[in-house]
């Protein structure tokens, strides 16, 4: 199951220090919802565990994350695919991009998200909530831990 | 198949004590969690049941309030005197959650708890301004639900008795998905004497929701023709096989409409 999501963020940093955060392993750690493990595996990958809970359902993914088409301080794109047992499979990326803006930074983002398995016959009317949900959540953290 | 530890503790210390455990769950009734489990989607550690907690069960009317213990049962409800001499829309309400197995099963309080954003009890709950009390303290519903599947209650909190102010006239209408008899839209508008309150349930995507302008225009007059025109915005609403997001913001006027000429016909 396919699902879309988009959204906008003013970060009171500079360009530059928004980018380098968004490179940091520890940094993505934190931000990432149910995230309890994330271990650099080379330069621009990494190995994650992420425990993620939609109501009476609660399943670990295991999985890598990897940033591409690196463009310092543009932006770049962050894809990841994880395992997630009997749960089922979840894969997907963002593009991230960085804009300057009287505040600081403007970050929007544009992800798409693909979910398959058991986890994906919880239907839409869960999964599109919950998706959405996570990545605000990240953003969330991502501009409370920047400011 | 995958190993768990059965707790079926007496009182409500001892419940608390079990949940201090790393990924222990309460069972409340078992109509989710249960399910989850078997399709292998949870798989709590400890799950510790509440029906031999004393203490939990009962409706009693407390002056201008009716009082439900967490672990009564939907079908409880559904068929008490108190409830439907006190709020008979609440047992209306519970007459229409799921099916029998899950009206004998089910309760008010794992309800609450699930906060699933199609469940029935929450938009009761948010439009009657109930009190939720847990082992701890008391949450009125406007902090209660706080998204989708949450809630305020804390990792080691447990839902004791629900309150709810009894109002003037109240009506829930819903529209049943056929299959489940989940709300793929509810909506619960409650009269009292300091104003009108209105909760939608099935079409949030962070859950039950309270919609002020429809409040304000019945606060002020009401009548079916007063919510009309309000439109519902459906950004945030669902949108699934069932039915599109217009589909339920749509429904929401409907139902509200039909749900203020329900009181309006009640003596």
């Amino acid at each position: 199951m396919a699902l879309e999501m988009s959204g906008e963020y003013v970060l009171p940093r500079d360009r530059k220090a928004v980018y380098v955060a968004l490179n940091d392993a520890e940094m993505l750690r934190k931000c990432i919802p149910g995230c309890e493990e994330l271990t650099k595996a080379s330069d621009n990958e990494f190995a994650a565990v992420v425990k993620m809970t939609i109501g009476p359902v609660s399943a670990r993914f295991k999985g890598k994350v990897r940033l591409v088409d690196l463009d310092p301080p543009n932006g770049y794109r962050i894809e990841g695919e994880g395992e997630g047992g009997v749960a089922g499979f979840a894969q997907g990326g963002a593009k991230v991009e960085l804009t300057e803006v009287p505040e600081g930074t403007r970050l929007t983002y544009n992800a798409e998200a693909n979910v398959g398995g058991k986890i994906a016959q919880l239907g839409q009317r869960l999964l599109a909530g919950s998706a959405k949900k996570i990545a605000d959540k990240f953003f969330a953290n991502f501009t409370a831990e920047l400011s | 198949m995958y190993d768990f530890s059965f707790h079926r503790p007496a009182d409500l210390a001892s419940a608390e004590g079990y949940l201090k455990a790393a990924e222990a769950k309460l069972l409340a009734g078992g109509q989710t969690l249960i399910p989850t489990m078997k399709q292998r989607l949870a798989a709590p550690k400890h799950l510790v049941d509440l029906s031999n907690v004393a203490g939990l069960t009962g409706i009693e009317r407390k002056g201008r309030n009716l009082v439900i213990g967490a672990m009564t049962r939907h079908a409880e409800v559904a068929g008490s005197g108190v409830v439907n001499k006190a709020i008979p829309a609440l047992g209306l309400l519970a007459e229409g959650i799921g099916d029998p197995a899950v009206r004998n099963r089910g309760t008010i309080g794992g309800s609450l708890a699930n906060n699933d954003p199609s469940a029935d009890y929450p938009a009761a709950c948010l439009a009657l301004d109930a009190t939720i009390i847990t082992n701890k303290r008391e949450i009125g519903a406007d902090e209660f639900f706080t998204g989708l599947f949450e809630t305020a209650l804390g990792a080691d909190e447990i839902v004791t008795r629900v309150s709810f102010p009894v109002p003037i006239k109240a009506a829930y209408l819903k529209f049943p998905n056929p299959a489940s008899r989940y709300a793929l839209v509810g909506v619960f508008v409650a009269k009292d004497t300091d104003g009108v309150r209105v909760a939608v349930t099935g079409a949030g995507e962070s859950g039950v929701f309270r919609v002020p302008a429809m409040e304000r225009a019945l606060s002020k007059k009401f009548s079916a023709k007063a919510v009309e025109g309000i439109k519902i915005d459906p950004s945030t609403l669902i949108s699934d096989i069932h039915g599109s997001a217009a589909y339920r913001a749509h429904l929401v006027g409907v139902l509200a409409r039909r749900a203020v000429e329900t009181i309006a016909k009640t003596k």
